[in-house]
């Protein structure tokens, strides 16, 4: 290589990179989930925890979806991630989702849904999170189950006191896809807390230990679950 | 630099040509259903499907393949059995249904329980009574295959299964299995010509059948109610089991009639074993519920030698060169 056309090279990614820092400075903002029993980190197989009136609860496995997020200043959208779908395992918290945004962008709310919308639950054999050997697609009727909860408690009426609460369903009126937003300030770190007490309490786990297909009762518990999300 | 786009412009067409035999839209026929852009077909995905298809390994046991319920010489159905059966000799509540030109459906099984051609081989690899095994146990057995890894890697550029490549290579084998060329399909084209029975027999097929039954496909994959008693071992209510919509009690997908004279048993349970007796149900046979078809409203009248014709008709729709055609056939190791 010529050494004139080195440096014209070279002077073209300087000015690269001074048009960067000038015109498009991006920032990273990084979103993390927390599992929480209470004020207590969620504890999975290992934890027996207390429910009323002398019940123990032992939780297996707590999956679920969360899809399109966005950020909000003053109710106005001013970023959304693209191709945004994760699929969050209590079982592994260290999962970060990087946001990266101009760095003059301010927000006050994060938006995002719990479950999968219905234009994806139609459009066949997908990837990465959604790739149905993740556990999270029914095979006997088309769809993701958004959020998937399982243990053992002494409420169950099953007679092994098993529950398996898988929740899904994306067909009108039965479509459980839930919107959640939340306050927050312009910050490069948001930590979301997700309360598994607040929901278990409110579920009668000696009528509804198993759901395993769309319903009603799907519908009522995923609405419930989106209210148990908050940030640190 | 004339000549490299020269060469490009042959390979391109070379291309073209060589997917265009794997796949295509017969004269008069709809555009298909089926997203190719999410999917586009390429020979080694094909084959790829291919091979899948007819693979043991995918069941629990080793034993059954999508093949067992779908041989080809019965139009990929399972001849003689009313009700499809699996692994350790398990039978099943339906009768599997017949596998052709299915980039023109976009809802499978007799309920439309699947919403994606791509999603529908999940439902036999997992159910227990066909293939007992699931989707992740399917893709580790493929990743530990030496065969398979260089099956995807000719397929994908890489050697690794995942659920959805797996999935799709499915979909790219089951949209080329294009069944358009019977003896209906040649008079259309006008090659050939109908008998004096067949031609009286299509006749009373526009009349009677062909609002459920459309033409060129013989379906209008919409579900229907068309007056069978429920059988009261199997209490099979169909749709309303997928939508929980009182409207849709009794109804059941409207199959294809292509190659029909392979495909029996037939209904969705499979009690009919011939043809006649088809046409005395509907005859004969009809049971008035709420959500009987308006078609069926009225009852069809059809005399002995009507039925007859109508079923010279009906044997017009087999398509000989499908049912032998070796490119849907056990592939060969190569």
């Amino acid at each position: 290589m010529h050494l004139s056309c080195l440096k014209k090279q070279t002077g073209v990614i300087v000015l690269c990179l001074v048009a960067n820092l000038l015109f498009c400075q991006t920032k990273k903002v990084a979103l993390n989930f927390n599992y929480m029993f209470g004020k207590n980190r969620l504890v999975l197989n290992d934890s027996t925890y207390q429910l009323e009136r002398n019940n123990t609860i032992k939780f297996e496995s707590l999956k679920f979806y969360i899809s399109n997020i966005e950020l909000l200043e003053n109710d106005v959208s001013i970023f959304k991630e693209k191709k945004s779908y994760h699929l969050l395992d209590a079982d592994s918290i260290y999962k970060i989702i990087s946001l990266t945004l101009s760095s003059k962008l301010k927000f006050n709310k994060l938006k995002f849904n719990l479950g999968i919308d219905s234009v994806t639950n139609v459009s066949g054999a997908l990837g990465g999170d959604l790739d149905p050997t993740k556990g999270m697609y029914w095979t006997w009727q088309s769809g993701y189950i958004n959020f998937k909860l399982e243990g053992k408690s002494s409420l169950s009426t099953h007679q092994k006191k098993e529950f398996q609460l898988h929740l899904g369903g994306y067909v009108y009126p039965l479509n459980t896809l839930q919107a959640i937003i939340l306050p927050i300030g312009t910050q490069n770190k948001i930590t979301v807390l997700f309360d598994l007490q607040q929901f278990i309490n409110k579920v009668d786990l000696s009528k509804q230990h198993h759901i395993m297909s769309p319903s009603a009762e799907a519908m009522h518990l995923s609405k419930l679950a989106s209210t148990c999300f908050k940030v640190e | 630099m004339k000549k490299l786009f020269f060469c490009l412009v042959i390979v391109l067409i070379l291309a073209f040509k060589g997917e265009g035999d794997l796949f295509f839209i017969p004269k008069y026929w709809p555009k298909p259903l089926y997203n190719f852009s999410n999917n586009p077909i390429t020979k080694q995905k094909v084959f790829l499907g291919r091979v899948l298809f007819y693979d043991p390994q995918l069941s629990k046991d080793n034993k059954i393949s999508c093949a067992s319920c779908h041989s080809q010489y019965s139009a990929f159905t399972h001849i003689d059995h009313a009700l499809s059966h699996g692994i350790h000799d398990s039978v099943g509540t339906r009768n599997s249904p017949a596998l052709m030109n299915l980039a023109w459906q976009n809802l499978f099984m007799w309920d439309g329980a699947i919403n994606n051609l791509d999603v529908q081989a999940l439902a036999p690899i997992s159910h227990p009574a066909e293939m007992g095994s699931n989707i992740i146990e399917v893709v580790k057995k493929l990743n530990a295959s030496k065969y398979y890894r260089e099956l995807f890697y000719k397929a994908y550029g890489d050697s690794i299964a995942t659920g959805e490549k797996t999935l799709k290579a499915f979909s790219q084998f089951l949209v080329t299995i294009v069944s358009a060329n019977s003896k209906y399909d040649k008079v259309m084209r006008k090659e050939e010509t109908f008998t004096k029975q067949e031609e009286n027999g299509y006749s009373l097929f526009k009349k009677d059948c062909t609002s459920c039954h459309k033409e060129p496909l013989f379906t209008t994959n919409n579900f229907a109610n068309n007056g069978l008693p429920v059988d009261t071992f199997l209490n099979d209510f169909g749709r309303i089991k997928i939508t929980n919509n009182a409207n849709d009690s009794l109804k059941f997908k409207i199959p294809t009639l292509r190659n029909i004279e392979f495909t029996f048993p037939y209904m969705h349970d499979g009690r009919f074993k011939k043809l006649s007796e088809v046409l005395n149900h509907y005859t004969n046979g009809i049971q008035k519920t709420k959500t009987l078809s308006p078609e069926l409203q009225q009852p069809i009248i059809l005399k002995s030698n009507e039925k007859v014709d109508l079923i010279a008709f009906l044997l017009t729709l087999t398509d000989k060169e499908f049912i032998f055609d070796k490119k849907f056939s056990y592939p060969k190791h190569n």
